[in-house]
This record gives C-alpha cells, sequence and structure tokens, in this order.
C-alpha cells in the first residue's frame, strides 16, 4: 500500500516535469496504439529502445528507469514516429526533453559527455584533422571557417550548460 | 390602465421561517407600502387553502397584483401562475419570491438582519409587481405535414411513423434509390439479420401483407397511405417559420417514367456504356442505365446523365417495350409547404487515401469496411467471394486495421463508436464462410459497449481470428511477390511484425455526409466541431436543434449504429408530432419588442439574436428597423443586452422593472455589512442560489439576490445604476459558459463585465467590486463561499466613493 502511494506520487511529479519541458508538453495524450514503434527505424534493430515504452515508463513515473538507462539516447530523430502519431505527440521532441532532464540529473552516457566537452572546447564535434583539410579541396569543397567558439562558449554559459557538463566531468 | 391593487402573500412554512423571520415587523412594514391593499399569511400559498386565499382575492377585486412569498423554487411558482390564470387575472401580474431559500435559511444564524432583508426582498417585488404589463397568450398556425431530408433507415423510420400518425410527409433522398448507407451494409449487429430488413411499420400495409417483420422494400413502405417519396432530389432553399417553412426541392431528371418502366432489364443488356459501379465498391461495372441492388424502391431504372449518349446512341428507347425512357426529361423545382424539417442525411466513411502510408486507393487490395461489406453480401459484386480486387484471386489472409482517421487529431479526434463492432461482424462472417482464412484485427482498444456486442468479440476468438494490440505504421507492398505486408508492434508481445495479407480492410472514421455544411446554410442550423449537427441538448432535448420545427435524427448528430438510428428517428418523429398535432403553435407574447423610435441601422441584434428572431425591415426609405418574429423569440433578452440605443425591451423584464427592484433591494441593509447586489438568471445561476438556501448553507445577508431571465440581458449602464442604488459590491451569476440555457447569454454577460471594469477603473472605482461567476445547481456551495468571500473583500477594500458622494 505504501509503495502503491509512492509510486503514484512520483508518476506525478514525474509527468508533470516532462509536460513542464519545452517539446514534452504532449506526452500525457498518448494512448500506447503503437504507431510510434512500429515506425521506429531503431527499435527494429534492438530492443534496448521503444518509443511507445519510454512514454509509457515515463508516464507511470519510473523516473530512474527512464533518465539512467541508454533507452533515450538512442532515438536518431528521424521523426517518423512524430509525423504519423495519431495524438499529435511530439516523440521525438519528448525524448529530446528527457535527454535534456537526464542530463541536468547527471546521466549522459560518455559518448555524449565527450561530445560535449569538445564543443564547450573547440566548437566542433567532430575534431578536424589534417586529414580532413587536405581531402576538402579535392572534393570540391572550401576550407573549413572558424567554429566561432566563443560565441557558442557564450551561449552555453548562458544557459547553464557548461557548469552542468564540468559537473559531469567532475563527477565521472 | 386600472391602479394597481397589490396583494402580498406571506407564506411561514408551517411557522418555520418565524423562527428567524419577524413576521410581525414584516408586515408592519409591507403595511405602509404604497398601492398594497392586502396581506395574508399562512402555512403555505402554492396549494389549498391558501392557494384558494389567492384566487378568492382577485375574483373579489380586492388585488390586481399578487406578490408571493413561498419556499419552493419553480414548483410553487407554476402552481400559482395557473391557479391565478384560471380566476382570469392575466398570469404575469404575479411575483413569486422565496423568502426561505434566499433569506430564512442561509442567514438563520442573524435572524434580525434577515429580517431586514426580508422587507427589502418584499418591497422589491412589490414595486416590480406595480409595474408588471398583462402579456397576450399568441396562436400561429401549424401546417400537419412535414418533410424529411434522407431516404436512410433515419429517415424512413421517421416517416412511416409520422405518416402512419396522419400527418402529410414528404421524404426526399438526393440519391436515385432510398436505402443510405444501411443498404449497403450486407448484415447488421447485433441482430445479425440483413441490413435492407428493419421492422415494419404498424401501417394499414402490414395487415395486409400478414408478415410481423420484413425489409422495408417489401413493406410496401412506398404505399403508406400520406407518404410522398422523391428520389434523386435535394432542398435548394428554405424559407418562412416553425410551423409554415416553404421548402424548394430541385428533382433530377431520372429520364425514366416511374410509372410506365416495368423493370424487364432489356434496356440495359442494351446499353454499351459501361463504367465501374460506385455503389458496389468499384468491384464491377454498370451500364449508363442501371438500378442499384434488388427490391430496391423506386423499382424502375435511371440513367446516369453524367455518362450516358443520350441520342447520339438512344439504344435503351429503342428497346423500351412500354416506351419508359425520356432523355430529354429535365431538372424540375418543386414546393413544399410543411409544418417542420427532419434531418436524416447520415454519415459516411472518411476519405482513407488522405493517411498515405496505408495507400489506400494506391494499392487495390487496401479496400474499406463499405467496400467490404459489399464483398461479402451474396447479391453483392463477387456474389459473397472474399477476394483481391487485384487479380480477382481468393484472399485468405486479411488484415484489418482499425481506427483509420479516427482517434486521429490530425483527422476526426472522436472515436466513431461502430467501426470496431463492424470489424467484428465482418471477422466472423469470413471465419464462418471460410473457416480456414486467416483473419487479423489490428487494434488500438476494442470498444464493445452496446447491448449483445461483447458477444461478436467473444465468437471471433473463439472463432480463431487474431488480434492485434497495435496501430499499424504502414502498409507496405512487396516487390517481387506484390504481397501486402502489414507492420505493427504487438504491444502485448512487445515484438514487430509484418504481417502478410492478401487483402487489407481499414476501419475509416465515420464522418458526416456529403453536403452536410451546405444544408447547414440553408436551414440556418450549426455545426458542432466535428462537423455534424448540433443537437440542442443531448440529455433534455435529443433530437431538437435550437430552432423549434427543426429535427435532427439519425447519423447527423455523430456515426449511430442501426438500433440506435431507429430509437432516434422515432424520438424525431415524436417531437415533430408533438409540435405539429395541435395545428397550431401556442406561445406568450413573453418576448422582446423594438422601441422604433429609437431604432435605427445598426445590425446589432439580428446578428446576436441565437435564434435568428431578429429581422431588419426598411420603414422609410434607406432607413432600418429591427423586427422581432414573437414566434421565434425566445425571450432572453440578449439583444437586449446588446442594443446600444437601449430600443429594446423584454415584455416580461422591462428596464424600469429591474431599476425599482435594485433600488428597493439596496433600500435596508440593517446589517453592518457592505450592501452587496447577486443578479442571476432565472437557469442555472438562479438554481445555485437556490439550492445554497435550500441546504441552509450560510452567507451574509448582505447579499441580495435579483433574478433576470438571462444574464446576456444586462447593459454595462445598469452595473454602473446598482453602484448607484447603494451596492457596495455586484456579482452576476450565469449558467457555465458552455450551458448557457441561451446559447451564448452568458458569454455576452462575461464580455460585458470585463468591459464594465475598465470603465469603472476610469472612475476611480475598484473593478474587484464587480465579478462574474459561473454555476449550476449542485454548485450551491459555490455562491454561499463566493458571498462571503465578496463581503469580505468589499469590507477591506472600505466604502465606495462615487463621484456626487453616495
Amino acid at each position: 500500500m505504501e509503495c502503491g502511494k509512492e509510486t503514484k506520487a512520483a508518476s506525478l511529479t514525474f509527468s508533470n516535469i516532462v509536460t513542464s519541458r519545452l517539446g514534452g508538453e504532449t506526452i500525457t495524450s498518448c494512448y500506447q496504439c503503437g504507431t510510434c514503434a512500429s515506425s521506429c527505424p531503431v527499435a527494429k534493430l534492438t530492443d534496448k529502445f521503444n518509443p511507445r515504452e519510454v512514454i509509457k515508463l515515463s508516464l507511470f513515473g519510473e523516473k530512474e528507469e527512464v533518465l539512467s538507462g541508454d533507452s533515450i539516447w538512442l532515438c536518431c530523430s528521424c521523426y517518423n514516429c512524430q509525423e504519423r502519431c495519431p495524438q499529435k505527440v511530439e516523440i521525438a521532441d519528448i525524448i529530446y526533453a528527457l535527454r535534456n532532464i537526464a542530463f541536468e540529473e547527471g546521466y549522459i552516457p560518455n559518448i555524449y559527455s565527450e561530445f560535449a566537452s569538445a564543443i564547450l572546447n573547440s566548437g566542433r564535434i567532430v575534431p578536424v584533422s589534417k586529414f580532413i583539410e587536405k581531402k576538402r579541396p579535392d572534393l570540391g569543397l572550401p576550407p573549413l571557417q572558424s567554429a566561432g567558439v566563443d560565441a557558442i562558449r557564450k551561449i552555453l554559459c548562458a544557459t547553464g550548460f557548461d557548469k552542468l557538463q564540468q559537473r559531469k566531468e567532475e563527477g565521472s | 390602465m386600472e391602479e394597481a391593487k397589490v396583494g402580498v402573500f406571506l407564506s411561514d412554512c408551517g411557522n418555520q421561517l418565524s423562527k428567524i423571520l419577524d413576521f410581525n415587523a414584516i408586515t408592519d412594514y409591507v403595511k405602509k407600502v404604497p398601492s398594497v391593499t392586502l396581506i395574508a399569511r399562512s402555512t403555505e400559498f402554492w396549494r389549498g387553502k391558501g392557494l384558494q386565499a389567492i384566487m378568492d382575492a382577485i375574483k373579489g377585486g380586492k388585488i390586481n397584483r399578487v406578490v408571493v412569498a413561498e419556499s419552493l423554487p419553480k414548483l410553487s411558482e407554476v402552481n400559482i401562475v395557473q391557479a391565478v390564470e384560471n380566476t382570469g387575472l392575466n398570469p404575469y401580474l404575479v411575483e413569486v419570491i422565496n423568502l426561505k431559500d434566499h433569506c430564512a435559511w442561509p442567514h438563520r444564524n442573524t435572524p434580525s438582519e434577515a429580517t431586514e432583508k426580508a422587507k427589502a426582498m418584499l418591497l422589491a417585488a412589490i414595486e416590480r409587481a406595480k409595474l408588471l404589463e398583462p402579456i397576450d397568450r399568441l396562436e400561429f398556425p401549424a401546417l400537419k405535414s412535414a418533410l424529411i431530408i434522407g431516404g436512410g433507415i433515419a429517415g424512413m423510420q421517421a416517416a412511416m411513423d409520422l405518416a402512419d400518425l396522419r400527418f402529410e410527409v414528404h421524404l426526399i433522398e438526393k440519391a436515385p434509390f432510398l436505402g443510405g448507407l444501411a443498404a449497403r451494409a450486407g448484415r447488421f449487429f447485433p441482430t445479425d439479420d440483413c441490413a435492407i430488413c428493419i421492422q415494419s411499420p404498424a401501417s394499414d400495409v402490414k395487415t395486409i401483407t400478414h408478415t410481423s417483420r420484413k425489409c422495408v422494400y417489401r413493406s410496401g413502405f412506398s404505399e403508406i397511405p400520406n407518404l410522398n417519396i422523391l428520389t434523386n432530389s435535394k432542398v435548394v432553399s428554405v424559407e418562412g417559420v416553425p410551423g409554415n417553412y416553404k421548402v424548394t426541392i430541385e428533382e433530377k431528371p431520372r429520364y425514366v417514367d416511374e410509372i410506365k418502366c416495368v423493370g424487364c432489364d432489356l434496356c440495359t443488356t442494351v446499353c454499351p456504356v459501361e463504367v465501374p459501379d460506385e455503389y458496389n465498391a468499384k468491384l464491377k461495372t454498370r451500364k449508363a442505365i442501371y438500378m442499384n441492388i434488388l427490391n430496391v424502391y423506386p423499382p424502375v431504372y435511371v440513367i446516369d446523365g453524367y455518362v450516358c449518349k443520350f441520342h447520339d446512341c438512344a439504344k435503351c428507347v429503342e428497346v423500351c417495350p412500354t416506351n419508359a425512357i425520356d432523355l430529354d426529361q429535365k431538372s424540375g423545382q418543386t414546393t413544399l409547404n410543411v409544418g417542420a424539417i427532419i434531418l436524416a442525411t447520415g454519415f459516411q466513411e472518411f476519405d482513407s487515401s488522405v493517411i498515405k502510408e496505408y495507400h489506400y486507393g494506391d494499392y487495390p487490395d487496401v479496400i474499406t469496411n463499405l467496400e467490404f461489406a459489399r464483398m461479402i453480401d451474396s447479391f453483392g459484386p463477387t456474389g459473397g467471394m472474399v477476394v483481391k480486387p487485384s487479380d480477382r484471386k481468393p484472399a485468405k489472409k486479411i488484415v484489418m486495421i482499425q481506427c483509420v482517421g479516427s482517434r486521429d487529431r490530425r483527422w476526426n479526434a472522436y472515436c466513431s463508436g461502430i467501426c470496431c463492432m463492424i470489424s467484428l461482424k465482418h471477422a466472423a462472417l469470413i471465419k464462418s464462410a471460410y473457416p480456414d482464412a486467416d483473419v487479423t484485427i489490428c487494434y488500438i482498444d476494442i470498444r464493445t459497449t452496446g447491448r449483445e456486442h461483447e458477444y461478436y468479440y467473444e465468437k471471433a476468438r473463439e472463432m480463431g481470428v487474431t488480434f492485434v494490440k497495435g496501430r499499424p505504421t504502414e502498409v507496405s507492398r512487396d516487390p517481387e511477390t506484390g504481397r501486402l505486408i502489414v507492420d505493427v508492434e504487438d504491444a502485448l508481445l512487445k515484438r514487430f511484425l509484418e504481417l502478410e495479407a492478401d487483402l487489407v480492410v481499414l476501419a475509416p472514421a465515420m464522418v458526416p455526409a456529403e453536403g452536410t455544411k451546405e444544408l447547414a446554410e440553408i436551414l440556418g442550423l450549426e455545426l458542432d466541431e466535428d462537423g455534424f449537427f448540433k443537437e440542442y441538448n443531448a440529455k433534455l432535448r435529443p433530437t431538437e436543434t435550437k430552432l423549434r420545427g427543426m429535427y435532427l435524427c439519425g447519423g447527423v448528430t455523430f456515426p449511430k449504429d442501426a438500433p440506435t438510428t431507429s430509437l432516434h428517428a422515432h424520438s424525431a418523429a415524436l417531437k415533430t408530432a408533438k409540435f405539429l398535432s395541435a395545428g397550431k403553435i401556442v406561445k406568450d407574447q413573453r418576448t422582446a419588442v423594438v422601441n422604433e423610435e429609437y431604432c435605427g441601422d445598426c445590425e446589432f441584434c439580428p446578428v446576436t439574436c441565437p435564434y435568428g428572431a431578429i429581422s431588419l425591415e426598411e420603414i422609410t426609405e434607406g432607413h432600418f428597423v429591427a423586427k422581432i418574429s414573437d414566434l421565434l423569440c425566445e425571450g432572453c433578452g440578449i439583444c437586449v443586452g446588446t442594443c446600444p440605443v437601449g430600443a429594446i425591451e423584454l415584455r416580461h423584464s422591462t428596464a424600469n422593472q429591474i431599476r425599482v427592484q435594485m433600488r428597493a433591494l439596496m433600500s435596508i441593509n440593517g446589517t453592518s455589512k457592505p450592501l452587496v447586489l447577486a443578479i442571476c438568471c432565472s437557469e442555472c445561476g438562479g438554481a445555485a442560489v437556490d439550492s445554497s438556501g435550500m441546504a441552509m448553507m450560510q452567507y451574509p445577508a448582505n447579499v441580495r439576490v435579483m433574478k433576470v431571465p438571462c444574464t446576456g440581458i444586462l447593459q454595462v449602464h445598469q452595473f454602473l445604476e446598482a453602484f448607484k442604488a447603494g451596492a457596495q459590491g455586484l456579482m452576476i451569476v450565469g449558467c457555465k459558459n458552455e450551458g448557457c440555457h441561451y446559447e451564448v447569454g452568458v458569454q455576452k454577460a462575461s464580455k460585458k463585465v470585463e468591459l464594465a471594469k475598465i470603465l469603472l477603473k476610469e472612475f476611480g472605482i475598484e473593478p474587484e467590486r464587480l465579478r462574474m461567476f459561473n454555476m449550476v445547481f449542485i454548485e450551491g456551495d459555490k455562491f454561499a463561499e463566493a458571498a462571503q468571500t465578496m463581503t469580505e473583500r468589499l469590507e477591506k477594500m472600505g466604502p465606495l466613493q462615487l463621484m456626487g458622494g453616495s
């Protein structure tokens, strides 16, 4: 009984947290028809990710399970699910919202953390190697411009991203 | 007008009220009010001896205005008014107030304050009574005839009822044959009988053929006396008023004489034009001259004017043994005079081709439920065989997809309600004809809520139908084998399935029939957000519209199964019969009236009136005044509240009456608290006030209640007048926004309250002194609480400062 009560209270809070986030507003419209899951190219390759399940777990208040797992980081943002959802649930956007919450709570896979550091430090996710610079003219591409790392850093500082990332780095 | 002699009758509810109210003080006070010629006190006045006393006083000529303080809201009023009318006095010269629920009960803890409030309430009633004017009873003609638009199951049922009740009935159908959607459905759930069978009418025709149950076509439907059937016809225009409509009908040419044609079928054998047969889901072709199915009405052929080569061919004319074919027939117009109109235009399948991922219209083997219904009909295009339309080979694996375009916010957010049953019925029919067939239903939720509906679900499971809980994302086609693949996740198994299918059957949403919008415009009726016709009130006034004289039945209000459609049709027929049976419409002139001297050209009121009762009439060149139809006016007063020059008044609630009431209610305080005037409507808002008193919920006696027909009658200057009269705060209590008894009255009132708040601010008055509330009967506690809060807030605010100091 006690346990049931707790789950209910937790579920209220977590789905409220998601709906209050940019992109997460439509989560409560989901009626679990599974159109998203059958539209999902990732879900068909791995059973680690199923958008319908992510939404159900979120609505059920399983915060830890949703945020700490790999699942939400596997979405490839093709938006097929969102396009076909009959309830206009913005599934891909909800997953972004969940990723943001996860990041704030200190959950982020290392690879993404490394990306984040790279952006903060160099303005780019993928470091530009000599090989790339050499190859570009052969392909008829112009030389790469500076990434504008100062501007990027300014924006990321303004949003508090840098502090969160710092915390993550210290933690790990 | 004779001088007002007011009789005041005070009920003490078996001495219950006198425990709180000081009746001697009240009587002494009322005695001194001018024009009061009689005061009486008794246990009750709404029946028995008390009521007799009122009647005797009127008959004896002692009084010509009646004020009664009674206790039971509405019930007492209705009884007293009827009794007064029986004495010969006009029933509108009566004012009934409720001293128990509006004064004694809610203020039982402050008896002296309640007594002072009672005095104010009685003064207000007496002052209003003095200004009451007699109101006439009007009669309007009502033709004992009805037009029914739509010859499907709903229209036919309603037509039978009304014709059997000896009304003159005109049934018109847009298509060349009667039957509508129902006739195409093959079989019906939950009775499994053939779709074109419905209970036969209780008409004379039945006694001749001696069958208790038969299809409408064989029941001699067309031979029912007083029933005029027009096929191939549509409504062009409607004029007139309830009870007397003039309807113009356009009849398309059939090119075949209905009387001469004997249905010999020679014409179709010679006709060279062959086109896909829409009626049969294009699974077969038909000729340019054709008949739909067996046993249709009318049992004569029709020529499709879009494809016929007419005089370039004329082979049918040559071969016709009865000379029934006339290729020169033109469309004609007829005018019908009817008292009422019933709409029964039904619904249709949603166009599934807009959901691209299912490839309907693109892959021939993806079909809809209705098309499938034609396929399994043994009189249908395949003779009941389940085949793949692409190659006509038998279909062994059938996948059904539910909720196509319904429960889908991109198209139709609602659940169509009948598609689960249609699919279950189809699945069972396939399994009983072909036990080896592999049938899968992909569903989100299975909804089998009706009588015996769950049995179909049970039967389908027993027969081996597979159920997959999941809405498929896509239907694709294997490029090599050409087989369809339905891509779906079974949420219960958490497994992705690629279901192979010979035939995919979609269960599309059911949407309003084509032409619904145009028809609504012609008739002046409103559609709801889903495009269906708006029923006046599904609970209390089913099948009615906001216009008296126009009724709805069947799928026009929402998709319905056959049993519900029949019920709805019978209801509409009964309502129509009730409306027309007296041959006249009797209505009190409780209506709005225009002062033509002030009225001029602004066009606000005709637009605002929810009932279309106001028109503009040119009285001198270029000068228009509003004319109000006493027949259409419902007496709400929304036009009064809208008129910018105060040119409109309600006969039963004039501006003067409202003014004297306000002043009287504010003339005595008797408490140390700031006076609050609560103006409530006579519907839900008033009922909330009543119920708070009936339940003895307590609020302070400085809150005074005044009723108006609808809060929509109020004007901004009246709010100011209330403050001027001494109110420190003003509560406007109306119905819920979506539940206003006069459609839009309370919304108009809310807007005026907002406007008045701006104005008050301009004058340095706290806008918080004015508040709008929306309540219903069961929210009496809300009213008591609001009255209490309002009083406390005003006490904090301090006295109202008006210019000129009051």
